[in-house]
């Protein structure tokens, strides 16, 4: 019986970011999975109608971020003290920014518009994000292949997951950025994370 | 003792919840306020092109959400544990997602119209629920203290009654809040004095 309850739809989504950080922990906790046919019946269960919740000590947090960000401070993976904690949070607020970018186009129903939008979002939006955070991990990364201070964090796992979803849209994305494309890379080789996502189904998003 | 270095807009937009936080700390600050004409020429000497930026101890921070973040941190406004900070993570993601869901300006007024007369109600419940879950029945978000989440929603909700002066009032919990906030002695100080801005 976990002290940790995961409540999430049986897909990466919004989930995903928090099952990673339970992986780079090796920490044990109920994954929760909803198939679509089942979240009507439970949506009144969650504080604001929406997942991921996480259930820890009686306590209900919604907001997949807050979530990612209280796990991450848990089990050291946010940053050593408030600073370092800033650094990763902006990393984290810049990838934000990227997903709000892309997922218009990512979830558009019509396949041509999603088209014409996806080639939009690849010819004219993506580099600056890429761009901003290759600045930031040259400030915080001491040099290293992690985005702060020399070791994974948050900012890392988040990378991770959102890379596999540029990936997904256009397996080139990366191309112009081999530092971003070394740190997943070193995201992916840390054993427990390897493990992982040997092991977890296998879903389209 | 750190020194801090606050630059953004002269207004209060993405800033002014690190302003309420410093001036609910009683902490100085530098709060250099950039005119739009001063804005092409500082812009590519900020790390993303962006403001807010918060520099301490020769570091440079951008993002809105994480400076404030960390100053809450330093100042003792954040939550008392990792829990408690979650618990106000939750409510200003949640004031953010009303950010993001808010139509631009450029919008039509249809979209706008039915955004300040149906769907805002709505997000404001999900403060309320949140307010009610976390506040341990007190005026606060978070632990009966006050904490970041307050102020931010302090800001917020200056923005949502100059656009909809009426969208407070079946929200009597969140008025009372705000009532909270506004009556702390360095708050109040604040208030009086900052500068009046149009946005």
């Amino acid at each position: 019986m976990s002290i940790y309850k995961l409540h999430y739809f049986n897909f990466r989504g919004r989930g995903e970011l928090a099952r990673l950080v339970f992986a780079a922990a090796g920490q044990t906790f109920e994954d929760i999975r909803y198939e679509r046919n089942e979240w009507p019946s439970n949506k009144s269960k969650m504080p604001l109608g929406q997942m991921p919740v996480l259930e820890f000590n009686g306590t209900q947090l919604p907001q997949s971020i807050t979530v990612a960000r209280f796990l991450a401070k848990q089990f050291q993976l946010a940053g050593k003290d408030n600073l370092e904690q800033a650094k990763v949070d902006a990393v984290v607020d810049t990838i934000a920014d990227l997903i709000v970018k892309y997922s218009p186009a990512r979830w558009e129903p019509d396949e041509t518009k999603k088209k014409e939008l996806l080639k939009k979002f690849f010819a004219e939006d993506l580099d600056k994000h890429l761009q901003d955070l290759d600045v930031l991990r040259k400030l915080y990364g001491d040099g290293g292949p992690f985005f702060v201070g020399n070791h994974l964090t948050l900012a890392d796992l988040y990378f991770y997951n959102t890379g596999q979803n540029l990936l997904q849209m256009d397996e080139n994305s990366l191309n112009n950025y081999p530092w971003l494309k070394q740190n997943r890379e070193e995201v992916e080789k840390q054993p427990k994370i390897a493990e992982y996502i040997k092991n977890r189904p296998d879903m389209p998003y | 003792m750190p020194s801090y270095k606050l630059t953004y807009f002269n207004g209060r937009g993405r800033a002014e919840i690190s302003r309420l936080i410093f001036a609910a700390a009683g902490q100085k600050y530098e709060d250099i306020r950039i005119e739009r004409e001063q804005w092409p020429a500082l812009k590519p000497k900020t790390p993303l092109g962006q403001m807010p930026v918060l520099e301490v101890d020769g570091v440079e921070l951008p993002q809105s959400a994480a400076i404030a973040r960390f100053l809450a941190k330093q100042f003792h406004l954040a939550g008392k544990d990792n829990l408690e900070q979650a618990e106000v993570d939750a409510v200003i993601d949640t004031i953010s997602d009303i950010n993001t869901a808010w139509p631009a300006s450029s919008s039509d007024e249809a979209l706008k119209k039915k955004f300040l007369t149906e769907d805002l109600a709505k997000h404001l419940q999900n403060l309320e629920t949140l307010g009610k879950l976390y506040g341990k029945g007190g005026h606060f978000f978070v632990g009966n203290q006050l904490t970041w989440a307050d102020l931010r929603f302090y800001t917020f909700g200056q923005t949502c009654i100059e656009a909809a002066p009426d969208c407070l009032n079946n929200f009597s919990w969140l008025e009372q809040n705000r009532a909270e906030v506004e009556k702390q002695p360095k708050i109040a100080e604040y208030l009086k004095n900052r500068p009046k801005t149009s946005f």
